[in-house]
């Protein structure tokens, strides 16, 4: 089976949501408020175990010496996602097996299997998975608009009734009918395909030189190794500026690398303290 | 121009609290107990009788510290979950199958007198005590990455001085003053490791690697205190007392301060941007 | 679309939005298409994707703006001028495709000598009564030869020529002055002629996208007009990449339309008669309304609608039952109604699909007025704040009469239907879920009404029960069946009962039947419902759904021809005179009367009188002038730049203390007001769904930095905006979108106001209609909503 994942192209995207509510329709998952922020059309600010798109809004102001009030120029808009990754924090950090690679490559988790022991979450370094809240069965239907009919499906934390992590599961469930995940298929633009690796690579390929060529400072995000033992990303992205301005990490890193590092002074430190106390102890 | 989006952080907040402080300071202290119950003596009386207190509280803790695990689960009634797989690249499975056998390990101590099996349980709580340290730095938050090999360094030597305090406190109340006395010296390295090490992370440096420092400053130098100071004889035990007291509040303080910073560090806006190797 | 309609001959947009991806240029203005149209501006973005400039113009900088590749910033209310000076701008620079203008326009026309331009009149046209406020429109005319044929200048040197009148006309409107009047600087309005002239032509097609940002103005009409004069000009009529692209407004306000929820028209867009036109009988009906042009088979049409409307008690003798149809009396649109309701002339009010208790204008009008009532019936899915009025803000239940019935509506998904959309194009949608609850159909609702009041009046002999009494209402026993409803429509053979298959068949003889003329080929045999047609293409697909008139997806493509029948282009070409073949062949249906040919039958605009387009409309097609003049709103924060008079003197308003009107200036309300909607709101239905209310959880208004520091306001506070007429309450969003701009030396705040929002719901807040005094166009009686006056304060706003 060969991999697939998601290319995003900012520069198709026209902010219009419609990837976060078809994913949120298609998933039955709940809002996460209602607050308004007052921070440009951004109203739901991040991912979280409920909401697995997130549309960023960025309002870049040109420095005009002649304008009276500061003016903007550009507006960004950015649909993220869980990355994917092909070595990913949260799938190595899962002490239950929740989460897998399924046979898509998609990093995927089971939400039966999850305990909410919280690892994931400070495991992945873009800041995607997050708990959600448990809830008791009668209120299930209330916070979410679950479908009986999907009941048992057991795609998604809801319909485990909380308590365990969430995030985009690439909508494998559709996959595996041959379905388009419900956010590509929502994008009236094609600013989200999906598809096979391969090809999508080499689309952002030829699509950045075409930008480049129309002076547009074009740049791919996680299509190659994106470093810190991360390794590429199976949903990457295509950005017109810095990723810290879409609030992605510029050098991410892989948590589990710092592990061989951990238990070295770990095991220093103790073997240090025990000729101390072998010398305090056994002493006569 | 904005450097961060909109002052929202990067990352998200590990959702942990009281219940994983106090898993990760009795974690240290079993672990600790682990190693006290082999270093110490088995020649003399005091050494065994040592040696048979630590056997015992390890076992204790040991015991007692699954049931705070499950108290921080989302779903607690799928703690036994942790045990349908065994994944070394996991700091939190390969703990929890550590815990398991280090609880056997214990248990098997406390009916059989091995020297392999002491042996053992002292390696398996040197791992236990130091897990709780990567458990932390193998993770995405700043303030932990940032301290990777710290934050192991410091969880032994937190866990041992701990373990030493906790077991001299009963000792003292059970009449080892032998055991005691070897104890406090003990624990006095490892407090005294404990703050080397914190010197050096705040020296090297990272997200809110300052405010930790500062948070468990005056709790470490009272446990210094506490074990250097020298009183009269008749205030002895109370001292020892205090002393221990001291030492695992300092201990205490010392996961909860390394939680509540490691949260306030994700909530930083940009410090995901650029995250330690 | 009168604009539309004046302009070509039929009210509505010229193309369909795949074409868009064709265009070379695409100016989007009075739209913000990416967020009111976001699935249509994926053509948007394929244009772009092949090349295409990419323009966008509003007071705002929107989401439409961030992927467009010029923006420019305008002040809401100032578009005629910005348009003139575009036309001014291609008429001094000979930029305009001159074999098409005289080919296709009436450039060549030469316009009565008594006609007087506002260059004559400071702003007005010859004609004007002061008292009536309205036109005597007799000059507004062509010089007739003796023959009674129009007399032309083929040269076009004649000053009177059309053309050279309309030169004289624009004249003032230079970039200096589009920059004073609109805000806009003269490098920016440059660039963007030279950019609209450089892709228009033989081989380059620009387009035009607008919808109510153009609209609703006291001038709305006449914004459309000058953008049709520009068109002409540049040759972009008719032809792919090019036309006018009028967005509509919800899922099926075309099929509405089409099928008559205008009080003045009836379906298939046959005027309503008029007692103010003495159309009291048939003749007489014909005798004013079929016109030259196409019109002249209006006779076919009425007659077979009034078949449909009466069925076998429709005869020759009788008129086929002319005289039941009601008759209009005056201006019954929206507004005066809402007045009269507040009057209390009118009692009973079914409110079927439409909130106006927030989406309205003079909200607390509306609502006094709802008191009013003696009953009040909603088929809604929701309890909109319409059908709740009775428990708004400090409203006392106790003290309101109006007996309220509430019906709840079933939706889209649980019914059988037609939707009609931008492209005119009919697309059928099966029921996918029976109705939830208690819910009906809109169509059984009607249906049961009907048959309920048909059975309390059978017998009578009352005459003025003969029209309930003898209209056909046969759709099936409970539920009625929307095929047997649309197959009406289509239209049959009285006598055979066969389906008919064209508009030609159609005959003013009694035998046959048409519901609504325009539709009639969607089913054209009793098995085939071409509403249902899925056959899809990257082309006009014509094999998807079935677009009303003759399945033709590209109005006036004749003129992407030249007149001798060859394509302007090959680049361009659609559709084409084959002589081989001897027929018209291309990509689309030929949009020519059966049997033309080059040279012979085949005007490009064949509905207009003269199958010409209008750069001068004459006569009676628009109430406030043949030429398109700049006014300033009702009321502005500026005085009119161009003409002395300020205002257009024939827009309708009403002076009373329940509508409280701002003076045309008033330094109290120092910033223009204008209202919109949002990607992520709609009505009620979207304020109560969770995923949406999250995206845009309150009420709130947009405003530029400048301002907010003067006036102390950050991002997310809560701020009153107020007009004369009232206050709205709502967070604020501060943002460089907002752009102050330099009008006249003056520096110029808008404050902007989604519409979306109301009282009810998770995402809930004032209306902004609460806001906005009766003010009204002469020519559509649409309100103005689009560019107003207002102050803003921090703070919340005082109790109702
Ligand atoms: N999400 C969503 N989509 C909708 C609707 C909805 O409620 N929600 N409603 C539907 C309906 S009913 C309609 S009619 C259409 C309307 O579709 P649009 O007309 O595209 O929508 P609006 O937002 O009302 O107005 C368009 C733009 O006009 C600008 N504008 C205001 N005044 C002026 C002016 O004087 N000149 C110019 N050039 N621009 C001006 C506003 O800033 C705004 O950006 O949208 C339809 N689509
Ligand atoms: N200030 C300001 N005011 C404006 C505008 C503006 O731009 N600015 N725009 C104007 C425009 S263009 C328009 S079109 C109007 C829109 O004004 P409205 O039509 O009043 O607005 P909606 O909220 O779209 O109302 C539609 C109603 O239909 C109900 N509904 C949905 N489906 C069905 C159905 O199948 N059957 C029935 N019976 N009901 C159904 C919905 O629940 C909702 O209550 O607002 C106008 N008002
Ligand atoms: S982005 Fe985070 S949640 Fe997604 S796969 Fe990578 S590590 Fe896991
Ligand atoms: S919360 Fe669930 S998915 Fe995440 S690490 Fe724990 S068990 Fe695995
Ligand atoms: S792939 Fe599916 S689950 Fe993931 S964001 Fe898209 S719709 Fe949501
Ligand atoms: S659906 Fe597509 S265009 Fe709309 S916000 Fe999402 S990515 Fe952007
Ligand atoms: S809301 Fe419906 S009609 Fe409007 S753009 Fe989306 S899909 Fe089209
Ligand atoms: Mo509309």
């Amino acid at each position: 089976m060969s991999e697939t994942g998601f290319f995003t192209d900012t520069t198709l995207c026209i902010g219009c949501k419609a990837c976060e509510v078809a994913c949120k329709q298609w998933n039955e998952l709940p809002s996460d408020g209602f607050e308004f922020t007052g921070e440009s059309y951004d109203n739901t600010s991040q991912l979280s175990g409920t909401t697995w798109r997130h549309v960023a809004f960025v309002e870049q102001v040109a420095v005009d010496p002649a304008a009276a009030s500061p003016i903007v120029e550009k507006w960004l808009m950015m649909s993220d996602v869980c990355k994917h990754c092909t070595n990913a924090g949260c799938h190595e950090a899962c002490p239950t097996g929740a989460i897998v690679k399924n046979e898509f490559g998609n990093v995927f988790v089971q939400p039966d299997v999850c305990n909410g022991c919280g690892y994931c979450v400070v495991s992945c370094p873009f800041g995607v998975i997050d708990l959600v809240d448990p809830i008791d069965e009668d209120r299930k239907y209330a916070v979410a608009n679950l479908n009986e009919a999907r009941r048992d499906n057991n795609q998604t934390a809801i319909q485990n009734n909380g308590g365990v992590a969430g995030k985009c599961t690439l909508c494998y469930d559709r996959q595996k009918i041959g379905e388009t995940p419900a956010c590509a298929k929502a994008c009236p633009t094609e600013s989200i395909q999906f598809g096979n690796l391969v090809e999508l690579r080499e689309r952002a390929n030829v699509r950045v030189e075409t930008l480049l060529g129309r002076g547009i400072d074009a740049r791919l995000y996680g299509a190659e190794d994106i470093g810190g033992g991360i390794g590429p990303l199976n949903a990457f992205f295509l950005l017109t500026d810095r990723p810290e301005i879409y609030n992605l990490p510029t050098a991410p890193v892989l948590p589990s690398t710092r592990q061989p590092a951990g238990y070295a002074a770990a095991a220093g430190t103790a073997l240090a303290l025990a000729i101390a106390g072998w010398a305090i102890f056994r002493s006569r | 121009m904005n450097p961060d989006y909109y002052g929202r952080p990067v990352l998200k907040a590990p959702h942990w609290g009281w219940n994983v402080v106090t898993y990760l300071f009795l974690g240290g202290v079993t672990g600790g107990l682990g190693i006290i119950a082999a270093l110490a003596d088995p020649k003399d009386e005091s050494g065994l009788k040592l040696r048979k207190t630590a056997r015992y509280t390890a076992l204790a803790v040991a015991a007692a510290n699954p049931v705070i695990l499950i108290s921080h689960l989302g779903r607690p009634e799928r703690f036994l979950h942790m045990l349908r797989t065994f994944k070394p690249g996991s700091p939190m499975s390969l703990g929890v199958w550590g815990l398991v056998a280090y609880s056997a390990t214990a248990a098997a101590t406390t009916v059989i007198e091995d020297d392999r099996l002491t042996a053992l349980q002292a390696l398996l709580g040197a791992y236990l005590a130091g897990y709780t340290g990567v458990l932390l730095s193998a993770t995405a938050v700043p303030l932990w990455g940032a301290g990777k090999a710290h934050i192991p360094a410091a969880s032994v030597c937190s866990g041992i001085a701990s373990a030493c305090a906790l077991v001299s406190a009963i000792s003292c109340m059970t009449g080892n003053s032998e055991a005691v006395r070897k104890l406090e010296r003990f624990e006095l390295v490892a407090t005294a490791g404990e703050v080397a090490v914190l010197v050096h992370f705040s020296m090297a440096g990272g997200p809110r690697v300052g405010r930790l420092a500062s948070r468990v400053a005056v709790p470490l130098a009272l446990a210094l205190v506490g074990n250097l100071v020298h009183v009269p004889e008749r205030y002895g035990r109370m001292r020892t007392l205090l002393a221990s007291a001291l030492t695992m509040t300092a201990g205490y303080l010392f996961r909860n301060a390394l939680i509540a910073e490691g949260i306030a560090s994700t909530k930083d806006p940009g410090a995901g941007f650029r995250q330690p190797e | 679309m009168p604009g539309l309609g004046t302009s070509f001959g039929r009210g509505g947009a010229t193309s369909y939005v795949q074409d868009l991806q064709n265009a070379d240029c695409i100016l989007i203005e009075g739209s913000n298409f990416a967020e009111a149209h976001p699935v249509a501006f994926r053509f948007v973005m394929k244009a772009k994707e092949r090349g295409a400039t990419i323009v966008h113009v509003d007071p705002r900088f929107t989401r439409t703006s961030a992927l467009a590749d010029l923006y420019i910033a305008l002040r809401s209310g100032s578009d005629i001028a910005f348009l003139g000076g575009i036309v001014n701008w291609v008429l001094q620079n000979e930029r305009y495709f001159r074999e098409y203008v005289l080919a296709y326009t009436n450039a060549s026309y030469l316009v009565r000598e008594d006609f007087r331009d506002t260059e004559d009149l400071a702003g007005l046209f010859s004609g004007f009564d002061e008292n009536a406020k309205a036109y005597d429109r007799e000059s507004w005319d062509f010089e007739r030869k003796a023959d009674g044929c129009i007399a032309r200048d083929e040269t076009l040197a004649h000053p009177r020529c059309v053309i050279n009148v309309l030169r004289r006309h624009f004249s003032r409107y230079t970039p200096e002055m589009v920059e004073r009047v609109c805000g806009v600087s003269q490098a920016q309005f440059g660039q963007l002629c030279e950019t609209l002239a450089r892709n228009s032509g033989r081989e380059r097609t620009t387009a035009f996208a607008y919808a109510v940002g153009w609209t609703q103005h006291t001038v709305g009409v006449q914004y459309i007009r000058t953008a049709s004069i520009l068109q002409l000009l540049l040759g972009n009529i008719g032809r792919p990449g090019g036309g006018i692209m009028a967005l509509r407004g919800h899922a099926n306000i075309q099929g509405a339309t089409d099928i008559a929820t205008l009080y003045d028209l009836l379906p298939g867009y046959l005027r309503m008669p008029s007692t103010t036109r003495d159309e009291q009988t048939l003749a007489a009906y014909l005798r004013t309304n079929a016109r030259l042009g196409w019109w002249e088979h209006l006779p076919a049409y009425i007659v077979s609608l009034l078949k449909a409307f009466y069925g076998e008690a429709a005869t020759a003798q009788n008129d086929y039952c002319f005289d039941y149809l009601p008759q209009c009396t005056g201006d019954h649109s929206t507004l005066p109604t809402q007045i009269a309701m507040k009057d209390g002339i009118v009692k009973g009010y079914f409110v079927i699909g439409q909130n106006p208790a927030a989406s309205g204008q003079n909200g607390a009008m509306i609502n006094a007025g709802l008191e009013r009532l003696d009953w009040m019936v909603n088929v809604d899915a929701y309890e909109t704040e319409t059908a709740s009025f009775w428990k708004r803000e400090g409203a006392d239940p106790a003290t309101i009469a109006t007996e309220c019935f509430f019906i709840p509506a079933a939706t889209i998904l649980e019914k059988d239907g037609t939707m009609v959309n931008t492209n005119r194009l009919l697309q059928w949608h099966d029921r996918a879920i029976a109705p939830i609850g208690e819910s009906v159909t809109d169509a059984w609702f009607l249906y049961t009404l009907g048959k309920r009041l048909k059975e309390l009046y059978a017998g009578s002999n009352d005459a003025k029960d003969r029209p309930l009494l003898d209209m056909t209402w046969e759709y099936g026993k409970d539920d009625p069946s929307a095929l047997r409803i649309l197959q009406e429509i289509n239209g049959f053979d009285t006598r055979s009962g066969e389906q008919l298959r064209s508009f030609t068949d159609l005959r003013d003889d009694g035998s046959t039947a048409a519901g609504a003329w325009i539709y009639t080929g969607v089913c054209p045999d009793a098995d085939t419902n071409n509403a249902r047609a899925r056959r899809g293409d990257d082309d006009a697909a014509l094999g998807w759904g079935w677009a009303w008139p003759a399945n033709r997806r590209m109005l006036y493509n004749r003129a992407s021809a030249a007149p001798d029948g060859t394509p302007w282009s090959e680049r361009k070409r659609y559709v084409w005179w084959d002589e081989q073949a001897s027929r018209w062949s291309g990509t689309d249906v030929a949009d020519v009367v059966p049997g033309a040919r080059p040279g012979h039958d085949d005007q490009a605009f064949l509905m207009q009188t003269d199958g010409l387009g209008a750069l001068f409309v004459p006569g009676g097609g628009l109430a406030d002038g043949p030429f398109p003049t700049h006014y300033e709103p009702s009321a502005s924060v500026v005085e009119n730049a161009l003409y002395p008079q300020q205002n257009n003197p024939t827009m309708r308003t009403w002076r009373r203390s329940d509508n409280r009107s701002p003076a045309s200036i008033d330094p109290q309300y120092p910033h223009v007001l204008t209202t919109y909607r949002i990607t992520e709101m709609s009505g009620i239905m979207t304020r109560y769904i969770p995923w949406l209310a999250e995206l845009q959880p309150a009420a709130f208004c947009e405003i530029d930095p400048q301002l907010a520091v003067e006036q102390g306001i950050a991002s997310g506070d809560t701020v009153t905006v107020s007009t004369v007429l009232g206050e709205l309450e709502c967070r604020v969003l501060v943002s460089g979108r907002m752009r102050p701009l330099r009008i006249d030396g003056k520096r110029v705040h808008t404050v902007g106001v989604p519409y979306n929002f109301g009282a009810l719901g998770f995402a809930r807040g004032d209306s902004v209609g609460e806001l906005i005094p009766l003010v009204m166009d002469p020519n559509v009686s649409i309100h103005e909503s689009k560019s107003l006056t207002c102050a803003i304060r921090l703070g919340p706003r005082s109790p109702r």
